[in-house]
């Protein structure tokens, strides 16, 4: 079975807040629920895709309970939508619910911290192109980074549920542990591979993971701790597949690790965006054109967020 | 249509049912928006700027918000003339409501051009002459700074446009915009739309480096508003009054009411930009909003509203 990774019919729709839980130091999960065409849209959501979340009119946090870092900045006054991926969705009789995984880094994702049950917000999506799955894959390879973690979330869900031949194995990395968006003490998890985080296991799914100053799991880079996994597994690389999310910087280093084996590799790209919907071309991603040396720029919110990984070229700048 | 308010207006030879119409580069090329509002609502739709060749744009990152607006350097990126002539016009033909093209360029040569192919498409209503994006290398707004240039290419384009409307959009990083106006003008512009967005930039403290790759970029949004209001009232009761030319007004429209003000101030339409983005179906709840206004203000024709600012 393959599948593009799209669904269709987009719309701007109300959501009701039904949970909104701090699960880490800086990490909330937002729970929304959608009704009538929105449940509908967003029952077709697929792993990957985004929404874009306005958050104009919600209220900033108490003076006192804003972390230090976030202080002067938190102020300045919103005005674009967000994107946010999600982490599950999940449908039945004409409800729909989505879960939203984010972390508290400026004046947005501070003033979400305050929404509350029965707040209502407006979403836009589903957006963009989610992770397709390629024929004849037996091995795949889940790779969050850092706040990468939601879409490889929901994509776990989904591998384990629609695609009983593949075996997935999840890794995830931060800079230490307190930056990993998972729920349970990061600082004792184990440093070898099994069920490790919930997220995955919970479906069935084994994981790891890996910090660079050693505070949880692995010590070093998730991307070697990938390639140390990949040297002791003798799987055909025709059958694999790495699926990736989190800063440029580690999705530069496994589409070279993909390329240097021949293992396909889908990225999970993020770029500042205004409308998400394909219209304001703020969101540009420069990609190669096959069979040419010419690069041309292609829309993160349109033609991505997941790219081909051979198609991008990965920039420094974002 | 509410039925005893007349909100439709006459802008440079063309009859807009409503005055209000989407900004250049934030509603798309032509039906995008479809999926959020019922575009046959609206006054007209104004494309993203449409040059010769395509355009790649600039590297990112392109946008950057900032309080109550955004800055942009998208570089006009765009699929060129002859892929919007094939995708993009036949879907125009279908919006039922008037069309103009925003046209850019490098050379005078490049805009005359753009426009000459697309003069004889039954689709399109009248041009938007863009002589004013500041995040462009050559063209743009280096020919809406200079009084002299913008005489000179509104003249050549207008010569090109088979004798449909064409409008010229003002940037306002002059000293004196009334001054660019007149030569619009004098050189045959049918109506102007103002303004474009202000030269601005953004630096990040910790890298002591502009945010935006091309360094600066075009500030919309709330934010210009009340500049935005001022120089429409400016060009109105300065030149384009007496002249008989209308203005599109806008910047930092997000409410019914901010386009009222642009009205009040001498605005025959209104454009909605940056808005769009935030609320895909603002243009309509504008209409709604204005359509309630002049109810509310016993207004039986909008023309009663357009340049009506008091003395005081
Ligand atoms: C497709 C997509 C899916 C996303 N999914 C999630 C998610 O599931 N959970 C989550 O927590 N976050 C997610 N993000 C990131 C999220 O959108 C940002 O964290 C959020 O916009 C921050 O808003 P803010 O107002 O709190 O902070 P801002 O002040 O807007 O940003 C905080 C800092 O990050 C920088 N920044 C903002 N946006 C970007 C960007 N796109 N690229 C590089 N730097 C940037 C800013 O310059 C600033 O320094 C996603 C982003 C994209 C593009
Ligand atoms: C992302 C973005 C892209 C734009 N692209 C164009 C363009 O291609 N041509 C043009 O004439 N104006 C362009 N503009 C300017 C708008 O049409 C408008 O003049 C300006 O943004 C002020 O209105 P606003 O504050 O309502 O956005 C662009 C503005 C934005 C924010
Ligand atoms: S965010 Fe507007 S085109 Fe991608």
């Amino acid at each position: 079975m393959a599948d593009n990774g799209t669904s269709s019919g987009k719309g701007q729709f109300d959501a009701a807040v039904r949970e909104n839980r701090l699960i880490g130091e800086r990490f909330y999960k937002l729970k929304l629920e959608f009704f009538g065409e929105g449940a509908e849209a967003f029952e077709g959501f697929r792993p990957g895709q985004f929404a874009q979340v306005d958050i104009s009119g919600t209220a900033l946090p108490p003076a006192d309970s804003i972390p230090d870092e976030l202080r002067d900045s938190a102020g300045r006054d919103v005005l674009l939508r967000r994107p946010f991926s999600f982490t599950d969705v999940t449908s039945d009789r004409g409800r729909t619910w989505a879960e939203l995984l984010y972390c508290v880094v400026g004046p947005s994702t501070l003033r979400m911290t305050t929404l509350q049950a029965g707040d209502s917000l407006s979403v836009i999506g589903p957006l963009g192109n989610g992770f397709w799955v390629p024929e004849g894959k037996k091995t795949a390879l889940l790779v969050a980074g850092g706040m990468g973690s939601p879409p490889v979330q929901c994509l776990a869900k989904m591998l384990a549920k629609d695609y009983p031949e593949i075996t997935p194995t999840a890794f995830a990395g931060a800079k230490r542990a307190g930056d990993l968006p998972f729920e349970g003490r990061m600082d004792e998890v184990s440093r070898e591979i099994g069920f490790v985080l919930k997220e995955f296991g919970r479906h069935g799914i084994e994981s790891i993971v890996a910090t660079d100053d050693g505070s949880a799991g692995f010590k070093g880079l998730v991307t070697d701790c990938m390639v140390q996994w990949l040297t002791g597994n003798s799987a055909p690389r025709k059958e694999m597949i790495i699926y990736a999310c989190g800063p440029e910087a580690m999705l530069a280093k496994a589409a070279a690790i993909a390329r240097e084996r021949g293992i396909d590799c889908q990225v999970s790209m993020e770029r500042r965006m205004a409308c998400g919907t394909g219209i304001c071309q703020s969101c540009a991603v420069e990609c190669r054109v096959e069979g040419s040396s010419e690069t041309v720029y292609k829309l993160c919110c349109k033609d991505g967020p997941v790219f081909d990984a051979r198609e991008v070229v990965f920039s420094d700048r974002e | 249509m509410a039925g005893r308010v007349d909100i439709s207006v006459e802008f440079g030879g063309v009859r807009l049912g409503n005055p209000v119409v989407t900004a250049s580069g934030t509603c798309g090329y032509a039906d995008e928006l479809g999926e959020f509002m019922d575009l046959r609502r609206l006054g007209g739709f104004v494309t993203k700027s449409i040059t010769a060749r395509p355009r790649k744009g600039n590297p990112t990152p392109r946008i950057v918000e900032t309080d109550s607006g955004m800055l942009n350097a998208i570089g006009l990126a765009n699929i060129g003339l002859e892929r919007f002539v094939e995708e993009k016009v036949p879907v125009l033909a279908g919006l039922g409501i008037p069309v103009f093209v925003n046209v850019a360029g490098e050379t005078i040569e490049q805009y005359a051009a753009v426009v000459e192919r697309l003069a004889g498409e039954g689709a399109i209503a009248g041009f938007e002459l863009n002589i004013s994006c500041p995040n462009v290398k050559k063209g743009g707004i280096t020919f809406g700074t200079e009084a002299g240039l913008v005489k000179e290419i509104t003249a050549a384009v207008k010569a090109a446009c088979g004798g449909k409307m064409l409008m010229v959009k003002l940037t306002p990083n002059v000293t004196d915009i009334s001054v660019t106006a007149r030569a619009a003008i004098e050189a045959g512009a049918d109506a102007l739309s103002l303004v474009n967005t202000f030269t601005a930039m953004v630096i990040d403290i910790e890298q002591r480096k502009p945010v935006l790759a091309n360094r600066t970029g075009g500030l919309s949004g709330p934010a210009i508003r009340p500049i935005a209001v001022y120089l429409v009232s400016k060009v109105y009761r300065e030149v384009a009054k007496d002249a008989g030319v209308p203005i599109m007004g806008m910047g930092g429209i997000m409410t019914a009411s901010d386009a009222i003000e642009f009205m009040i101030a001498g605005a025959s339409a209104v454009g909605i930009g940056t808005a769009s983005f935030v609320r895909p179906d603002c243009a309509v709840r504008v209409v709604e909003g204005i359509e309630s206004y002049c109810e509310r203000h016993g207004i039986g024709n909008i023309k009663d509203l357009i340049g009506s600012l008091e003395a005081g």
